[in-house]
Parts: structure tokens; sequence; C-alpha cells
């Protein structure tokens, strides 16, 4: 009787160890492999840099206008002139506002007054997804939320314009 | 395990419905001090296993894989060599028997007589006796095929500076080198330097002049004195221009990290 | 909680015999280290696939990063070994395990050829175990080509040019491995990233289980 109770604790012992020696290894193996995986979300993101897109801030009037400038991109060993586009106005407080042209429904790209059928608001051809002139969604049209906007600056009475960030929820 | 009619299946499976108890078998009554292979044996393959590991990773924690220049096809001073364990049929090539007119017989015979004679070796050697004693003529062909290999493999890899050859390819970071031709210093590079050393210092005929480990004294005193096989006087301006051009290679290298 | 599940899981699908299968197996007394010392020699061929594990792991995360493209190729394998976190040490425990594994599949098959273990019945598994070498050493050659640096370039130049002195097929068998008559160049790197990462490993697979099954079924050779 204890010579039988003595065998299955030997046994235990021995799946125990093995079970340490096997975690050993593959911790051994794995450790690096996954840390450099994982890299990409450990490292700090380099966006956030403002570009001049090439707009005086004399310019910018109260109707939305669309802008185009390019920003160097760098993708790992890739590196890369990337365009993006911009919706700039001035509101009724006076201050400059950049959207994002990207809609929030499902990606599609927005213009203003896009339809003839809706005039005065942003219009994605898509869904017919439809923003009124501060960004903000139309109830009942596709988008949830209203377009994202840029990080923005003025320096020398130029237009500089960051990454897109995404407004609180109208 | 029963058979036929006694079956009892799992559902409408072929799964039968006994289980067997998961309890590993006893081989202490075989004959022999014969062990289980798991737990027993296995612990012990792991440790050694593990050791192993230990030492692998120490291995490739002190030694950094290489890694060179880009390939560059135009490269002519490149001397190509094969990953060592090529390397004695890379060497073989190299005697008179082996290569031109007996290209075949040193790229193709040799090799695929040796290759042939171990993949058909059980059939070559089929007597019944095992110990080494017992099969004198596979016994000594595998012993002369071994010895000829490694010194093949040595005495390839003899000739080589491996050191050197290291050094003089090491990786250079592609267009992170900013080139300023405003420089003052650059007239001066343009005129003694860059025939050998290229337009961004990437080298040529002369090593590369980016990530070198060189003072502004000691840079002054290769352009005028030369160094290894780079003759002296590359550079014969006044004692500005040198200042000018020491002063541009650095900022070169500073625009590199 | 752990038993319920696997018994959940027994009931089912009967994996009990499977496992029992792999794990119920006599190891002899004359392999075993911890009797004759001497037995360690038995332990090559374990090694070599651990080796082979570890080059399978690295292999996998190695390719998050790499691109097999002549523009990007070299950049890739820069910047992984640069810029990215452990990425040295990943593509270290590539490089150097491509070396420790010929090294000891060249003890293995030493072991096993000065103990005659290859003999009646067990030939067949000798012949697959230097057709493993011979994948071996083609994974070697494919793998060298993948940073595209100039060591990998030239020697890639050699052995296609060896290639084609091949009697009446040279030029084919060159122009099937390059992808191009003439030019080692984007063709190729992508022909040989196919067969290091797709061809070779696939027959690797293959021959490493006839081997394995075949070691099951045979037993280990007996003591000298």
């Amino acid at each position: 009787m204890s010579n039988e109770k003595q065998q299955v604790s030997r046994r235990q012992f021995l799946n125990y160890t093995l079970t340490g020696v096997g975690g050993f290894m593959a911790a051994g193996l794995l450790i690096s492999p996954i840390r450099m995986a994982v890299d990409p979300v450990l490292k700090e993101s380099s966006a956030g840099d403002l570009a001049n897109v090439g707009l005086s801030v004399d310019d910018i009037t109260s109707e939305p206008q669309r802008i185009d400038w390019s920003v160097d991109q760098v993708d790992g060993w890739y590196e890369s002139e990337v365009n993006r586009s911009a919706w700039v106005y001035r509101n009724e407080d006076d201050e400059i506002v950049a959207f994002s042209p990207v809609c929030k429904h499902l990606g599609c790209v927005v213009s203003w007054e896009g339809s003839e059928n809706h005039p005065n608001e942003y219009f994605c051809p898509c869904h017919d997804g439809r923003y009124y002139k501060d960004g903000t969604n139309v109830p009942g049209t596709p988008p949830l939320a209203p377009l994202d906007e840029y990080e923005q600056e003025v320096r020398d009475g130029m237009l500089f314009l960051g990454d897109a960030r995404p407004r609180e929820e109208a | 395990m029963h058979k036929g009619k006694g079956m009892k299946f799992v559902g409408d499976s072929r799964i039968s419905a006994e289980r067997k108890p998961n309890i590993p078998k006893d081989y202490s009554e075989y004959p022999g001090r014969t062990e289980a292979f798991w737990p027993n044996f296995l612990l012990k393959e792991w440790l050694a296993g593990a050791v192993f590991l230990v030492g692998f990773l120490s291995l490739t924690l002190a030694h950094p894989s290489p890694l060179e220049g880009m390939a560059d096809p135009t490269d002519a001073a490149y001397i190509p060599l094969p990953d060592w364990y090529f390397l004695f049929l890379y060497e073989l090539l190299k005697y008179e028997f082996a290569s031109g007119d007996f290209i075949l017989l040193g790229m193709l015979v040799l090799p695929g007589l040796g290759f042939g004679a171990l993949l058909l070796a059980p059939f070559l050697d089929n007597g019944p006796g095992r110990r080494p004693h017992q099969r004198p003529v596979a016994v000594g062909m595998m012993l002369l095929g071994l010895v000829s290999v490694i010194w093949l493999t040595y005495t390839s890899a003899s000739h080589v500076d491996w050191e050197s050859r290291a050094e003089a390819n090491k990786p250079i970071p592609q267009a992170e080198v900013t080139i300023d031709t405003e420089h003052p210093g650059f007239a001066s590079y343009e005129n003694s330097c860059l025939a050998c050393h290229g337009n961004e210092l990437e080298g040529g005929a002369g090593p590369a002049l980016v990530g070198m480990d060189l003072s502004a004294e000691e840079i002054a005193d290769i352009a005028v004195n030369g160094i290894g096989s780079m003759p002296a006087d590359q550079f014969t301006g006044t004692d500005e221009e040198l200042e000018q051009l020491v002063d541009f290679i650095i900022a070169v290298n500073e625009s590199a990290e | 909680m752990l038993q319920k599940i696997y018994d959940w899981i027994d009931d089912r699908i009967d994996i009990t015999p499977i496992w029992r299968d792999i794990a119920d197996h006599e190891v002899p007394e004359h392999v075993n280290p911890a009797h004759h010392f001497s037995a360690f020699v038995y332990c090559f061929g374990g090694l070599t696939f651990f080796v082979v594990v570890i080059q399978i792991l690295s292999g996998m995360f190695l390719t998050m990063y790499y691109v097999p493209d002549i523009q990007n190729a070299w950049k890739s394998v820069y910047y992984l070994q640069t810029e990215v976190a452990h990425g040295q040490i990943v593509r270290g425990m590539h490089h150097w395990g491509a070396s420790v594994v010929i090294v000891m599949l060249l003890l293995h098959t030493l072991r096993v050829f000065f103990q005659g273990a290859y003999k009646k019945p067990r030939e067949l598994n000798w012949v697959v175990g230097v057709l493993i070498f011979f994948v071996m050493l083609g994974l070697g050659f494919t793998g060298y080509l993948l940073p595209w640096d100039n060591k990998a370039y030239f020697a890639t130049q050699v052995g296609l040019e060896m290639a084609e002195q091949v009697p009446f097929i040279g030029q084919q068998l060159k122009i099937l491995l390059a992808g191009d008559a003439t030019i080692v160049g984007a063709q190729t790197l992508t022909r040989f990233f196919a067969i290091h990462v797709f061809f070779l490993p696939a027959a690797l697979f293959g021959l490493l289980a006839a081997h394995f099954i075949l070691i099951r079924k045979q037993g280990i050779s007996g003591p000298l």
C-alpha cells in the first residue's frame, strides 16, 4: 500500500519536473521571437509631426475647401510620400477647422456639397452618409460619429496639420 | 479490446464506449533496465536539451548574425564564398582534375559518388556484422571521405582572412547619408577622394568612409600620407582645405548616425 | 476542472490511446546515458530535431518582417537587425541554427554509420535520413540568398553556374532555379524564397514523419 503511494508521487514529481523543464525550454525559445513580434505594439509612434500644407490662413474662408498635401512616411524599412487631404474652413467663432475626408461609416471619402440634393452638407457617395458643416453627422444617415479633425497649428501665417483625431460624440 | 457483437460505441460514432485507463505501462518487469519514455526518459532528454539550448542562446548572443552590404552585382572586387558546409565542394573545384575540362568530374561525379554511396550505404554494406571491424571497407571509405571533406574545408577556410573580410563588407545603410555639396570641403573631396571612395563615401576602389572610427587628425594624416594600399599625397591642397575636407567627411559621418 | 475537460474530450474522440501510444514505449538500457554515459551519442538525433524546431519557430517569426523583393529584402533585414528589439537575436537563432543543425545531423549520421545501425531491417530509415540531410543542405543553400547581401548574391551566382554545368539539362535547370536565363535578380529571390519557406519544409515534414514512424515501428537498434 505505502509502496504504491510512493509510486504515484514519484510519477507526479517526474511530471512536474518535466513540465518545468519543458516550460524553461519553451520560454528560452520563444522569449526573443515574441518580444520581436510585439515590438511594433511597444514602439512609440513617430507620428504627430505637423506638416505645412501650403495654405495661407488668409485664404481660408467660411466656405469649406479641399486641400491636398503630402507627408514623408517612414513605414519600417520603407519610406514614402503619402498624400493626405482635408476640408478646411473658418467657423463662426473665427477658428480654423480642418476635417478628415474619411467617412466615419465605412471609410469612403466625403466631399462638401457632394450631392445636389443636400446643399451645405458633407456628403459620402457610398451609402449617402451626411454631415453638417461643423462635421457633426446628420442623424438618421449611416455615420454614427462626427468627422475626425486634424491637429493644427498656424506658423508664420501658414497652416500646419498633423494627425486626424476623432471628436467626441455630438 | 472487445471485438464484434460485444462492442459498445459512443452514440452513432465509431468511438468505443469503453475507456482505456490513463495509466502508464509498468516497465519494471521488462528484462534489463528498461525505462518508460514518458516521463522518465523524456525528462533526461529535455534536461540535455535545456543545457544545449542555453549553450545555443549564448552562442547567438555572443556572435550577432552577420549581414554584409546590400547585393551589388557590379562589385567586381568581391570574392564569393559559400557557407562553411559547402566549402569542401568549393575547394574541390580549385583542383586541376576537378575543374576546366574535368569540371564534370569535380562537380558531379565525385560529389555524386560520395553522396550516392552515403544514400545507398545499407545496400552497399549489406553483410550481417554491425561492428566497425567486421566491415572494414565501408568504415574505411567513410573515414576516407570524412578526412577528405575535413581537409578540403580546412584548406579552404585557412586561406581566408575572415576578420578583414567581415570588416570590408560591413553593411552601410543606404540613403541615410546626406551629402552637402555646398560644404566648403566638398570640392576638395570631389577632386582628391571621390574617384576611389565614391559619390556618397560608400567606397569603391578604396573602403567606405562612412562608419569609420577615426579622429580628425587621423583622417587628415591618412589623406596626406596614405594608409595600407592607399598611396601618399592623394590630397595636395592647402592646410585650410585639408581642414575643410576633414570637416566634410566628419559631417557626412554624423549625418549617417 | 482540467480533468473534467479532458474526460469530456476523451469521451467523444477517445484521445487516451492516441497519446498513450506516443508516451508509452520502452527506452532500453543501452541508449540511456543515466546507465552508460557513452550513450550520449544517442542524443544527437533528438538534438537535431530540437534545432529543427528552433529553425521553424525563428523562421516563422522572421517572415513577419522579411520581404522577398530585391529592393526591400536587404533593407527589411537591416531594419530587423538594427531597429527591432530582439530582432538581432531571432535572426541569430536562425543563422546559427542553420550551422548547428548541419553539425548535429553529421554527428547523428556518423553515430548511425559506425554502429552499423542501418543494417537490415533499417535500410529504408537510413535512406529517409540521408534524404533529410539533402533537404537540409538545400534549405541552407536557398536560405543563404534571402538577405540579399553581397555574400548571398555572389554565392548564389556560383551555385547557379554550377547547376548550368550539368550535362544536357544544365541550362534549363539554371533557368528553373533562377527564373531567368541571365539575370540573378527579382525572380530568383522569389523562387528561392518559395523553395526555402514552402517546398523544402514540406518535404522535410514528410520525411521527418516517416523517420519517426519507422523508428517507433522498428524500435531502436540493439547494443553492439
